[in-house]
């Protein structure tokens, strides 16, 4: 029998997925001179994609010396055409990492998920799979026009242009010398494109820097934006949209803690995906009802 | 059935009222009535009938009012929630439990709008007692049960409303026009209108018919079932002007009586205490108007008018004017002069420091005798065209001839108007309680903050009140309007079983007159357009906001369709 060992887990901190060695020793530019770059205003594209998940860790299960992560996984789709930002209906997965079979506490059903180790780690790692797998299958049932989507490229997407940014900036790929660009960067301004390789995916990449609202301090990578797209793609016709599209919807620090990276739809949808998760209060008593004690 | 939507869970749902949530393209307004099928195991189904009172929209999840703009520009999807707030007016069968969160809600139409508006209920042995009483916003004719206007259940009608925005007197003669030919009234061809004009001539064309009316208006009265004439049998009435006997009228002189007292009916009929508006901390005062009037009663007995004879008036004290007669008693001819003579008896001859008639003075010390006389000379100038020695008296008769009397009072001074309105509710309110007179009578009167105020006592306040209180079993009702329902006796409106409201001033309708009315009603009290108005009755409970056609008869000299026609204008000429 599984017993309750911990109530919300982890707090959520999404990271840049761990990408292998891109260091500034790899750097190969694809545009020159190395200077700052500017493009006139264009038109979004349409269909407008943005694509986005999230994962909420809501239990942790002991039975003997097992281990089970339970939580939820939700990942959902805006699209902006004609004007309008409409979201898609969300998919939202109940999952336990580490369980054999499904487990049903009240009226909630987690679906087994195989986990690559048991400890909290790889339980976390495994849950975080579920949630990019999600995202995968939304962003796969979207054709044509251009997918924007929340963190770094994971997959190809052979139907339609895709563009990937990256709002925290973990891992150096510019050599110190370029990297003084970036201090130089202005809003609505952005790097020349590099290339970037990861898991065998040749990508092209670019800072972009977003307009930053006047008030409150800022550290130096505030309004730093990374994007890559595939190198197969146009890549620099989507890095001159990309200062069209990114800087419009920079969020503001008043209503988003992560102003101005976290994007505005983005900010919304998940948003919107946490409440399709259900009330963490009610899934707390659920879980307490069923599993504790006993 | 049209389904409208679901109950809402996030708000509490219970017996009396719940939230709805519209879903897709559903429409649901103020007003609209909605029915939800609710299901217990142990009660099985239960349907609760409703009214929205109060509907909104909102983003839902957005944290700052200018998510809004964002959402304009395209760059945040949301989620937009059309919510309504439903006050049940009927539940069948009487189980008062919740519906369920999620239930389905359905827009209440034909029977279930009947049901709604217990539609059903409003009959008795005799047939159906659906009056109607308009529209509602949807389109359906609004009903009012006819037992609680003629007596039966209850009686009489409250209106409130601002002047000036086609309501109080438009409402109350459409009430009267369906009242009369809509058929639910049984006796209706017995039933008696006394319509008193208080401002300008507006009442004064209800025989003519309107020459704005439009197709649209005559379809609607035939929805109402009701003929889009004018009113049939109507007798006009206005005071003489002060010089001559010409009724005092400026757009309308054709078919219109000049009506005054004379001497002998003054006396007769005791109708001294109307000259006495106010009779606030006189209470010698008051038993000396009593005691006057009886021995005026007691002069004019046996007389036959229209001037009235005494004989006990000496020769040296007659004024100029007044003459002995053949039979060696004076004939008073005026108003004047009986104020005159009442003076004489009174306080004496007006030479010297004499004594008035001790049969007369009723042992009041002199101050209160000269307050008295002080009081009634100055009514001369008000009253001297109304009560008249000159000619038989002609007072409106509402129980005789037309079925409407519309008695005109614009023009008179206020103590005139009182003057009127008492006299003539006296001898209504008398000659039904002997029963003389079978038919229902309606009386529609104007500001009656001014006949019947809150704070001070008076004559007529008194008889409406009885009006008020004993009327409806005498078959007395009477429709009374005013602008400010805080401004008059409780009782006289705590009795009216139907209460309207048209349009209201802001502070009027936060008082507690007007509570009956749900928050949501009141705040329309204050924008409801022209002819429109609240109605609120004691079977249903929720008020209903109702729009009346436009009149089917002149409203003012402009609006009267001119007869143009071979025949009418030979009667015309010849």
């Amino acid at each position: 029998m599984w017993r309750l060992l911990a109530l919300r887990p982890g707090a959520l901190a999404r990271e840049e997925a761990f990408q292998g060695l891109a260091a500034p020793e790899a750097f190969r530019p694809l545009e020159s001179p190395w200077e700052a770059r500017r493009a006139d205003p264009r038109p979004w594209p349409e269909p407008l994609y943005f694509v986005d998940g999230k994962e909420r860790e809501e239990a942790l299960l002991a039975q003997g010396e097992r281990v089970a992560l339970l939580g939820s996984v939700a990942a959902g789709a805006l699209v902006h055409q004609g004007g309008r930002m409409t979201l898609l209906s969300p998919v939202v997965r109940r999952v336990g990492v580490g369980l054999s079979e499904p487990l049903q506490v009240g009226e909630l059903l987690y679906e087994p998920v195989e986990a690559e180790g048991t400890d909290y780690p790889s339980l976390r790692a495994g849950l975080q799979k579920v949630r990019e797998d999600l995202e995968k299958r939304v962003a796969q049932g979207l054709s044509g026009g251009l997918l924007v989507v929340d963190g770094p490229v994971r997959f190809p997407r052979p139907g339609g242009a895709l563009l990937g940014y990256i709002k925290t900036h973990w891992v150096r790929y510019l050599p110190e010398e370029e990297e003084a660009l970036l201090h130089a960067l202005r809003p609505g301004e952005r790097t020349p494109a590099f290339q970037v390789s990861r898991e065998e995916q040749a990508l092209a990449s670019w800072y972009v820097r977003l307009p930053l609202a006047p008030e409150g301090l800022r550290p130096p990578q505030a309004g730093l934006l990374r994007v890559e797209t595939p190198l197969k793609g146009p890549y620099l016709e989507l890095a001159d949209l990309s200062l069209s599209l990114f800087p419009a919807l920079a969020s503001h620090p008043v209503k988003d803690p992560r102003a101005p990276q976290n994007l505005t739809p983005i900010g919304a949808l998940e948003r919107e995906l946490a409440r399709r998760m259900g009330s963490q209060e009610v899934v707390d008593r659920l879980l307490r009802r069923h599993l504790g004690g006993g | 059935m049209e389904r409208i939507g679901v109950v809402l869970g996030r708000r509490e749902a219970t017996p009396l009222e719940f939230w709805v949530g519209v879903e897709g393209e559903g429409l649901l307004r103020l007003d609209d009535l909605v029915v939800v099928k609710g299901f217990h195991p142990r009660l099985g189904e239960v349907l609760y009938f409703g009214m929205v009172d109060h509907v909104a929209k909102l983003h839902e999840g957005e944290a700052y009012d200018t998510d809004t703009f964002l959402a304009v520009e395209g760059q945040i999807p949301v989620s937009l929630a059309y919510v309504a707030h439903v006050s049940v007016t009927r539940i069948l069968p009487e189980e008062f439990f919740p519906p369920d969160p999620g239930s389905p809600v359905y827009l209440a139409q034909g029977e279930d709008l009947e049901r709604a508006l217990y539609y059903d209920a409003m009959k008795n042995q005799r047939g159906s007692t659906k009056l109607p009483a308009g529209f509602l916003k949807n389109g359906e004719v609004a009903y009012l049960n006819l037992e609680f206007l003629n007596g039966v259940k209850g009686g009489h009608v409250n209106i409130s409303g601002i002047s000036g925005v086609a309501a109080k007197t438009s409402y109350a003669t459409f009430l009267l026009k369906s009242l009369l030919e809509s058929g639910v009234l049984e006796d209706a061809h017995q039933a008696r209108v006394l319509l008193f004009n208080v401002k300008g001539e507006d009442l004064f064309f209800l025989d003519k018919p309107n020459a704005r009316l439009q197709e649209k208006d005559r379809a609607e009265y035939a929805r109402l079932g009701l003929p889009a004439t004018p009113f049939q049998s109507v007798a006009f009435m206005a005071p003489p002007k002060k010089e001559g006997y010409v009724p005092d009228l400026d757009t309308r002189l054709e078919g219109v009586r000049a009506y005054h007292w004379d001497l002998v009916q003054f006396c007769q009929r005791g109708l001294l205490p109307f000259l006495f508006a106010d009779r606030t901390a006189m209470t010698n005062l008051g038993f000396l108007l009593a005691h006057v009037t009886e021995k005026l009663k007691e002069l004019a007995q046996g007389q036959k008018g229209p001037s009235l004879l005494v004989e006990d008036w000496p020769e040296e004290d007659l004024p100029e004017e007044v003459r002995f007669d053949q039979l060696g008693k004076v004939r008073l001819k005026t108003f004047a002069q009986l104020v005159r003579y009442v003076e004489y008896k009174l306080l004496g001859p007006e030479t010297g420091e004499g004594e008035g008639d001790r049969r007369w003075t009723a042992r009041q010390a002199r101050p209160t005798l000269e307050a008295f006389v002080r009081r009634l000379r100055s009514s001369v100038e008000n009253l001297s065209h109304l009560v008249r020695g000159d000619r038989p008296g002609n007072p409106p008769d509402p129980l005789k001839g037309e079925q409407v009397h519309v008695v005109d009072l614009a023009k008179l001074s206020p103590q005139g108007q009182m003057f009127v309105v008492g006299s003539l509710l006296k001898d209504l309110f008398e000659r039904k309680e002997r029963g003389q007179y079978r038919g229902r009578v309606f009386i529609v009167l104007d500001e009656l903050n001014k006949y019947a105020p809150r704070e001070e006592e008076s004559p007529i306040k008194d008889i409406l009140l009885d009006i008020a209180e004993r009327g409806r079993s005498l078959g007395v009702i009477l429709i009374g309007a005013q602008q400010t329902a805080s401004e008059v006796e409780r009782r006289v409106v705590g009795n009216a079983a139907i209460r309207v409201v048209g349009r209201l001033d802001a502070a009027e309708a936060e008082r507690p007159e007007y509570r009956y009315l749900p928050t949501s009603f009141r705040q329309r009290a204050l924008i409801l357009p022209q002819g429109a108005v609240i109605l609120h009755q004691p079977e249903i409970p929720v008020p209903l906001l109702l729009r009346f056609p436009f009149p089917a008869w002149a409203t003012k000299r402009e609006e009267v369709l001119e007869d143009n026609s071979a025949e009418a204008l030979r009667r015309e000429f010849f």
